[in-house]
């Protein structure tokens, strides 16, 4: 059943994308005839068939002490701010999370 | 003296070396040839001149304190603008990233660096790699040196077109489904996606991340070695845990001989629909010219590469749309301003930060992995790549490596493929590699009998067999390249440029 201009709708609100009403017209068509390719997926009988998520079957998680390594690159704050459209106080400055009732916008 | 678009890596390297010509020269010369060549071909997003020259200055340095160079001495390379690079902006071409300066440098970036190279810029692409023509870059389009009228292909477009227009000896590019092989292919030049984990991508903004791959582009098979040998130098990248070793010198196997192995060819393949037929006779010749060096080809199957596309089309929109969401409008890109909530302000940031085809993609990869669909389709998706990658094995048994073309057709006009479906139908030679994790490499075969455009083959190998890919690279270059190499698009060659 092909998705409708609701379902499109609903999507991009999951994947917090704002559409205009053309985009979402565009974007219907789209998604059905991309989905249309996807089709020799749901013709396979896969019954006992194993995933492969990942190209490197016995890959394993990296571990490391959790201790502070002053050798070890990483970002100071000033440089992990640097690229954001806004900050205060040495933090990522945002709006209001709950709407009306949050704090300063 | 020689202009430097007529020079090898390895010849440069050995120059600067020997003192035949100071790296210092060879920048300038680098960054004459972009100024008088990327007018037209707009392959470059941004060129990093005072990067260049202090790079370059510190090789002459280094050559005069009696120190040894790096293998990439003063070799004038450039980057897909998906790879950190600290003094310049990384922005995947996209307006998301526009002003978004790089806070460290890639680790493939820095091993280019390390090797000696000048970092002469940045280079065009589709917007964050999703794309064949680099069409969808949010900035300009780029040029193919053979032909202006038409694409350089995709989603490197911008790496391809510099090496075949001769503004750089050597180039980065990412592979995520044909995205450094088919762009080589319609420019002319010779281009690998190593086996995955060879390189590490510590530093490269993720697209796909089971899939996504880093490898050069050169004009020959020998300067894609020697930057192979600099990717891999230094061993497995701690900081990227998908990093594997790889303990070998391609350039010591590059003239191995090629007798008495075995070359695959897919006859499916070779009938694929949409493969023209100047492509088809070129990537015939190709396996008569291996045949004629004493190797033996053999036909083998890959019965459920057909569905290929289909799985790569789950699976990589899934992994985008995952990898994309740290695209907030908070910690860095595009952000809408005077929103009330921030919610309101993510959605808007992505909404006018992404263009079209990113939206497309997020919105697939949305839609696949919300639940219902999981079962229908991404896991699926899963099981037939395991089926793909048991064929290749299976394949692997009776061959060494496996012929095919990299692209089936040559580069086309701006605009004719508008259908972004049509456009993800043209990848059905390269998408199965990076299903399975294996290397592949595309190499020159010369001008189309039809169109008079580069045409090319390519060759795919097991798991980590990417030096044995560049031994059969270099014995076809042998028969379609006697010059060594493929050659600078005529139009760009010798335009600025000349070392002083």
């Amino acid at each position: 059943m092909p998705l409708t201009r609701e379902d499109v709708a609903g999507i991009a609100d999951y994947a917090r994308i704002a559409l205009t009403p053309e985009e979402l017209d565009e974007m219907t068509a789209y998604m059905n005839s991309a989905i249309d390719l996807l089709e020799p997926i749901r013709q396979y009988d896969l019954e006992g068939v194993e995933p492969t998520f990942h190209p490197i079957g016995d890959l394993s998680n990296v571990m490391a002490d959790d201790v502070p390594d002053e050798e070890v690159r990483h970002l100071s704050v000033d440089v992990a701010l640097s690229n954001a459209g806004a900050s205060r106080d040495r933090s990522f400055r945002v709006p209001s999370i709950l709407g009306d009732q949050g704090g300063d916008r | 003296m020689a202009n430097l678009d007529q020079l090898s890596a390895a010849q440069i390297a050995a120059g600067v070396a020997s003192g035949d010509f100071t790296a210092t020269e060879v920048a300038r010369a680098a960054l004459d040839a972009v100024d008088a060549r990327d007018g037209e071909i707009r392959a470059f997003l941004q060129v990093s001149a005072d990067l260049a020259l202090a790079a370059a200055e510190a090789t002459d340095k280094a050559r005069a304190a009696g120190e040894k160079l790096g293998p990439l001495a003063g070799v004038p390379v450039a980057f897909k603008d998906n790879m950190h690079l600290v003094g310049t902006r990384t922005t995947c071409a996209s307006k998301m990233l526009s002003n978004y300066e790089s806070t460290f440098t890639a680790t493939c970036v820095q091993r280019m660096l390390d090797a000696g190279a000048t970092p002469v810029g940045k280079t065009n692409m589709d917007e964050f790699a999703f794309g064949s023509s680099t069409e969808s870059s949010a900035f300009h389009p780029t040029a193919n040196p053979w032909d202006t009228t038409r694409v350089p292909g995709g989603s490197s477009g911008g790496s391809a077109a510099a090496v075949a227009a001769g503004e750089v000896s050597v180039s980065l590019g990412s592979d995520t489904g044909g995205s450094i092989r088919q762009p080589a292919s319609l420019c002319g030049v010779v281009g690998m996606k190593p086996t995955y984990g060879a390189v590490s991508r510590y530093g490269v903004v993720a697209f796909g991340s089971s899939l996504d791959q880093v490898g050069p582009f050169g004009r020959s098979v020998e300067d894609v070695a020697l930057a192979m040998n600099a990717l891999t130098a230094g061993g497995r990248d701690p900081w990227d845990s998908t990093s594997q070793p790889v303990d070998v010198d391609f350039l010591a196997h590059l003239d191995d001989p090629v007798e008495g192995r075995r070359v695959g060819v897919v006859p499916a393949l070779m009938e694929a629909a949409g493969l023209t037929d100047e492509v088809r006779d070129a990537v015939t010749a190709a396996g008569c010219a291996l045949q004629d060096q004493g190797a033996e080809l053999v036909e083998v199957d890959l019965p459920n590469i057909a569905s290929a596309i289909a799985a790569y089309y789950v699976i990589a929109p899934c992994e985008a749309f995952s990898n994309l969401a740290r695209f907030d409008g908070v910690r860095y890109g595009y952000q809408e301003q005077g929103c009330a909530t921030l919610a309101e302000q993510t959605s808007l940031s992505r909404a006018h930060g992404f263009g079209e085809e990113a939206k497309r993609r997020q919105m697939l990869g949305a839609y696949l992995l919300s639940s219902g669909t999981y079962d229908t389709y991404y896991y699926p998706a899963q099981q037939v790549r395991t089926l793909i990658t048991a064929d290749y094995a299976r394949a692997y048994e009776k061959c060494d490596v496996i012929l095919m073309p990299a692209a089936p057709r040559t580069a086309f006009k701006f605009g004719e493929m508008s259908d972004p479906t049509q456009m993800y139908a043209s990848d059905l030679f390269t998408i199965s590699n990076n299903i399975v994790g294996n290397g592949g490499v595309s190499v020159p075969l010369g001008l189309g009998a039809t169109s008079g455009l580069p045409v090319s083959a390519q060759l795919q190998g097991p798991a980590f067999a990417d030096a044995t890919l560049l031994t059969f690279a270099r014995a076809i270059e042998r028969s379609f390249s006697p010059a060594g190499g493929a050659p600078v698009a005529p139009a760009f060659a010798g335009k600025g440029g000349e070392l002083a």
